[in-house]
């Protein structure tokens, strides 16, 4: 339907909007309007990305200063599901806009690295993201096509003379036919307007013979709506290359967003353990031994090199080629624009600070005991020992890069180790705060085993969104799960102009959460530290669980606080015969931390639920499962969170950004971390309820959940189904809450509830002439 | 009778209350088609047991069901063995017959040797349209089996609504497009012979000493009850009531109509042109039902209600009892039988 919302004309694909949808809409157009950023709170199986692609598109073409809109996914299935709803919203337009030229048609495509869009029948066929990568620079590298085009040349010439004899030596260098298309098309290599996920744009490749990849880099700049991964907006090595050009008025999205300070802190941590920097000196080694052979071969290359870092021209687009890897790992803003220092200028002397900081920091990793130390301590020692300054160590990773470039360094997936040696020294030499430089000599869960990590932390979630903030006018932030709501500005450090939680309007209650806090035998329940390990409260758990498996059909899915707490219930269900007693009623499927043995297990979970078996998985919150797998309709009529999932309290990474928070946003240790837990939980729980004609029961098993402190953070659309007659139930209780919700929910229901919980279009022209659905309630807000 | 029928959450328990209820069913289902046939089969340990063959026998076919007899539930229930009993049995049956399968479900899993859709495949392939009344929740699998097979699927909240889903099913569903192949039936209506003492004689198969029976239009031969087979030349032998209990969900009376002045006058103008039946059969002229013969009140009449109905077919009149006579129990308008249109 076509509506008029504050003056914007929107068009919406479907018939009927949901009131929140509406709501929604209007929140997001006046932050639009505002150019501001906002934070909004949605439940999932609403109709959240539709909503939201709606209007900014019918935004986009009522205000032509808009740029594009950027809409950033986490997994790549999720930025399908957008495209094909983009898909169908532009197919629906056309309607109205008709199709052509000057139509206001949508170039709308799907961006992600390049082992997704390799269409190459070799390097397509690597593993890894970095071999493809790899593979694809060994053939596109301008050097390597330089070449090429040299011997083909001469090949012609010399050809004509000796007479074919050389026709194999040109051969010998091989490029990507695709890549060689695309780059004779030069600009005229265009997209038609259209939507083109990842697949349609290897057909598209395919059929033009022109790289996907590269096309879909190219056409970023036409395109009014580009989906890609959080990494490619977050991450400042990718944004670097991929987002540098984008213009301030695009509108970023970031879809299911909840976890987005983990997003951005890990964008900024680097890890290094014992093998990497065991590989990173074997690398030095190998880039030793090519500039010797450079500078026997080819001396002048190394001092054109010199000569241009004397220059100081080491932005990109003066080196060869502008090849688009190697960016640096620092934000944008904090990169210095100065020539890079003599001392490391010339490759070998580059090498000798090379080996002298590997060397430190083998050093570091032997200390048997655990270290915190912040960067400024850190790199005082550094100078004390090595004589290697702050300001030589920021430009570490231009300085590798460069080298790489002029060295014409190819399958770079061999030298990650060094080029993460380098991102860690640069990130040490660049912030002097918000990060924690941690050494841990083994696991804390098998401290016999020596397992040296040293980590370069980043505590602080706020330095990775900060240029996303500064830089695009709107900066959308949503998800089904975002409460405490008033958090996230705090953490990220940011000044929405609209903070909203929506809420669904159902025709039914369709979800049940329920609060358990004892067994049977009326024992509290728990995973606290000093109560998990009571055998007591683990056959409490399982008898829930089996309980619950006698009532509920089809799929239940089970969260533990952690893989090491399901290994352990696991072992000690199975020998108080809690697991047989529950494959007499469903079949059990267990995650892993084996991302194969884990899909395995998942397919296997769905079928069993498809032929009526019924099964219940066992898996665990923060897991891949927790994050990205849906147990929608019968693969999830219940979902059990055994426990109150908080992080591991006692990792000295978290300890360090505990403190940082306090310090920094006044952000209460005890606070956060329940805020952290309990989203997590919301999460888990929030697995089973992906449409309103959806249903499922959602079950808190902990007496923690009791107290106010974690149940005023769960999502208000859970909280305004929680009964106060379904919270501190024992497992009978709930069992009998469970028969009867099933029950209900399994009568027949009216979908077509219009009125309650849709509105049609003459529905909403008449909200419109009246003011808006929420004029009152906006106004007294 | 998987494990879970023995739950209590029906009382006394799942299984004593689904009993009780099939055995109304059972009467239920017979009341309303006479001419149909029904067999019971228990599903347990993960096998199906045939507890009865197909038969029209109502009381047969309850006695069987006494939970004494049946022994306590137990193990897994196989909905794919069941499918692919009912399979087996109604395979047989003649084209023109509806052929259902009503599962009452209280496990909430099954544990089957295959893969149960395939054997939903093979009910939609023969045309048997399966139920299922749950006792417990919605299974995936038995929602989409009755959505595959045309059939209905509902979960009792508690016993009232249970008694409620399981009749529902006793009046058989609307023909589809694919059963309506009319074929011919070969049918006797016998006459039944009088009561008295003295004319007793050995009837049926087991040669029992009755007075009241029927008597079989081809062999002669007699038998009990009504509606068979004859048990000599295997007629099928039949009264025209229970034609009209059978056929009226497929050919029901049409619903009477709130007789007004305007109808009346209509009506008598139809009524004058018609011959007289025979003389012994009155008309209706307006003031008289035309099924109990007792005196209602003129149509139209300034300050009356107007408290009478007539057939739009044969123009009749009726009073509001016999209009609910006629349609729930009869099935047949006295007006239209009597050759009034």
């Amino acid at each position: 339907m076509r509506f008029n919302l504050e003056g914007l004309t929107v068009y919406f694909p479907y018939e009927y909007i949901y009131p929140e949808q509406y709501r929604y809409m209007l929140e997001l157009k006046r932050a639009l309007d505002a150019r501001g950023h906002c934070l909004l709170e949605m439940p999932t199986g609403t109709g959240k990305t539709i909503t939201l692609l709606s209007l900014i598109t019918s935004y986009q073409l009522a205000h032509k200063e808009v740029g594009k809109l950027i809409y950033c996914t986490r997994t790549v299935p999720e930025m399908e599901k957008v495209l094909a709803e983009l898909a169908e919203l532009i197919e629906y337009r056309a309607k109205y806009l008709g199709r052509g030229p000057g139509s206001n048609e949508i170039l709308a495509l799907g961006l992600s690295s390049r082992k997704n869009l390799c269409i190459h029948p070799r390097v397509a066929e690597e593993g890894s993201r970095e071999s493809v990568d790899a593979g694809c620079r060994r053939l596109t590298a301008s050097w390597v096509r330089e070449r090429a085009a040299e011997r083909v040349s001469r090949g012609t010439t010399e050809g004509g003379e000796e007479g074919g004899s050389s026709g194999g030596a040109v051969g010998e260098i091989e490029l990507c036919d695709y890549f060689e298309g695309h780059e004779r098309a030069g600009v005229e290599a265009l997209l038609p307007p259209g939507v083109y996920t990842l697949s349609d744009l290897r057909d598209f490749g395919r059929k033009h013979g022109w790289c996907p990849y590269f096309l879909a880099r190219h056409m970023m700049a036409f395109a009014n709506v580009v989906v890609y991964n959080y990494q490619y907006m977050i991450d400042p090595k990718v944004s670097q290359m991929v987002s540098r050009e984008l213009e301030k008025e695009c509108v970023v999205v970031f879809d299911e967003a909840h976890n987005i300070d983990n997003v951005c802190i890990e964008a900024l941590s680097v890890n290094l353990r014992k093998q990497t920097l065991e590989a990173a000196g074997r690398n030095l080694g190998k880039l030793s031994n090519s500039i010797r052979r450079a500078r026997e071969a080819d001396a002048a290359r190394l001092q054109a090199e010199y000569n241009r870092l004397v220059a100081g021209l080491i932005a990109q687009g003066a080196l060869r080629g502008g090849e688009d890897w190697l960016a640096n790992p620092a934000l944008p803003a904090d990169v210095v624009q100065e020539t890079v220092p003599g001392n490391i200028r010339r490759a070998e002397h580059f090498m000798g600070f090379l080996h002298r900081f590997l060397a430190f920091l083998r050093d570091k990793m032997a200390s048997p005991v655990v270290t915190s130390q912040s960067p400024q301590v850190f790199l005082h020692e550094l100078q004390e020992r090595v004589q290697v300054d702050a300001k030589t160590l920021k430009f570490c990773y231009d300085r590798l890069s460069s080298l790489l470039k002029t060295l014409e360094i190819t399958n770079t997936d061999e030298f990650t180790p060094i080029q993460l040696v380098a991102d860690f020294a640069t990130l040490v030499g660049t912030y002097a705060k918000g990060f924690a430089i941690i050494m841990e000599p083994y696991d804390e869960r098998l401290p016999q085993v020596p397992d040296p990590v040293l980590q370069l932390s980043c505590l602080d979630a706020s330095l990775a969104m900060k240029p996303v903030f500064s830089k695009f006018q709107s900066v959308v932030i949503t998800s089904g799960t975002l409460s405490p709501i008033d958090l996230y500005p705090r953490i990220l450090n940011f000044n929405p102009v609209a903070i909203q939680s929506f809420q669904m309007t159902l025709t039914r209650d369709c979800l049940c959460p329920v609060v358990v806090t004892r067994g049977a035998d009326q024992m509290p329940m728990s995973t606290k530290f000093e109560m998990r390990g009571d055998p007591g409260v683990m056959r409490n758990y399982g008898r829930l669980l089996v309980d619950l498996s006698a009532v509920v059909p089809d799929g239940i899915v089970a969260f533990f606080v952690s893989y090491r707490y399901m290994d352990q219930i696991i072992a000690k269900w199975h020998d108080m015969g809690i697991l047989q007693e529950i494959m007499q009623h469903k079949l059990i499927f267990i995650e892993t931390q084996d991302v194969v043995e884990t899909t395995l297990a998942l397919d296997n979970f769905r079928r069993a639920c498809d032929s009526g078996r019924g099964a219940v998985f066992l898996s665990v919150a923060r897991g891949k499962v927790a994050e990205g797998i849906d147990f929608d309709r019968h693969y999830g009529r219940a979902v059990v969170m055994f426990g109150v999932p908080y992080q591991y309290t006692l990792s000295r990474i978290l300890r360090a950004r505990l403190e940082y928070l306090r310090e920094t946003f006044q952000i209460k240790e005890a606070d956060y971390l329940a805020f952290d837990a309990v989203r997590q939980a919301a999460q888990c729980v929030g697995r089973v309820i992906r449409s309103k004609a959806d249903y499922g029961m959602m079950i808190f098993a902990d007496k923690r959940y009791q107290r106010h402190d974690k149940r005023d953070k769960l999502p208000q659309w859970i909280t305004r189904h929680l009964k106060e007659a379904h919270m501190n139930l024992s497992t009978d209780m709930m069992v009998h809450v469970a028969r009867e919700f099933l029950r209900a929910m399994a009568q027949p229901y009216d979908r077509g509830a219009v009125g309650k919980s849709l509105l049609s279009e003459a529905a909403l022209a008449a909200l419109d002439a009246a003011g808006g659905l929420d004029g009152a309630g906006a106004a007294g807000a | 009778m998987s494990r879970a029928a023995s739950a209590q959450d029906l009382r006394p328990n799942r299984l004593a209350c689904i009993l009780g209820l099939c055995r109304s069913f059972i009467r239920e289902f017979f009341d309303q088609n006479p001419l149909s046939q029904l067999g019971i089969a228990i599903m347990r340990n993960g096998l199906v047991e045939k507890l009865t063959d197909l038969s029209g026998s109502p009381e047969a076919q309850v006695a069987k069901l006494d939970a004494g007899k049946l022994g306590s539930p137990a193990g897994d229930a196989s909905l794919q063995n069941a499918l692919d009993l009912s399979v087996s049995l109604l395979r047989s049956l003649p084209p023109y017959g509806h052929r259902e399968l009503l599962v009452v479900f209280s496990a909430l899993a099954t544990c089957d040797p295959g893969n149960v859709l395939d054997s939903a495949k093979a009910c939609k392939a023969n045309n048997i349209r399966v139920s299922v009344v749950g006792v417990a929740a919605e299974v995936y699998v038995c929602r989409r089996i009755t959505e595959e097979t045309g059939g209905t699927y509902g979960v009792a909240l508690n016993e009232t609504h249970l008694e409620q889903l399981l009749l529902a099913h006793s009046s058989p569903p609307p023909a589809t497009s694919a059963q309506a192949k009319a074929e011919l039936v070969r049918m006797g209506f016998p006459q039944r012979s009088t009561e008295e003492a003295s004319s007793a004689v050995f009837v049926g198969l087991e040669a029992r000493l009755l007075s009241g029976n029927y008597t079989c239009p081809r062999c002669k031969a007699r038998v009990p009850e009504l509606p068979c087979e004859c048990h000599i030349c295997g007629l099928t032998l039949i009264s025209s009531p229970h034609l009209a209990r059978s056929y009226h969900h497929l050919f029901p009376v049409p619903p009477y109509h709130e007789d007004s002045k305007e109808r009346a006058e209509e009506a008598a103008g139809v009524l004058i042109r018609q011959p007289a039946m025979r003389d012994e059969v009155p008309t209706s002229t307006g003031s008289y039902c035309f099924g109990c013969l007792r005196e209602v009140s003129q149509p139209g009449a300034a300050g009356q209600l107007h408290l009478t109905l007539r057939c739009g077919r044969c123009k009749q009149v009726f009073c509001f009892e016999c209009d609910a006579y006629v349609h729930e129990q009869l099935h047949n308008c006295p007006g239209c039988e009597f050759g009034g249109t």
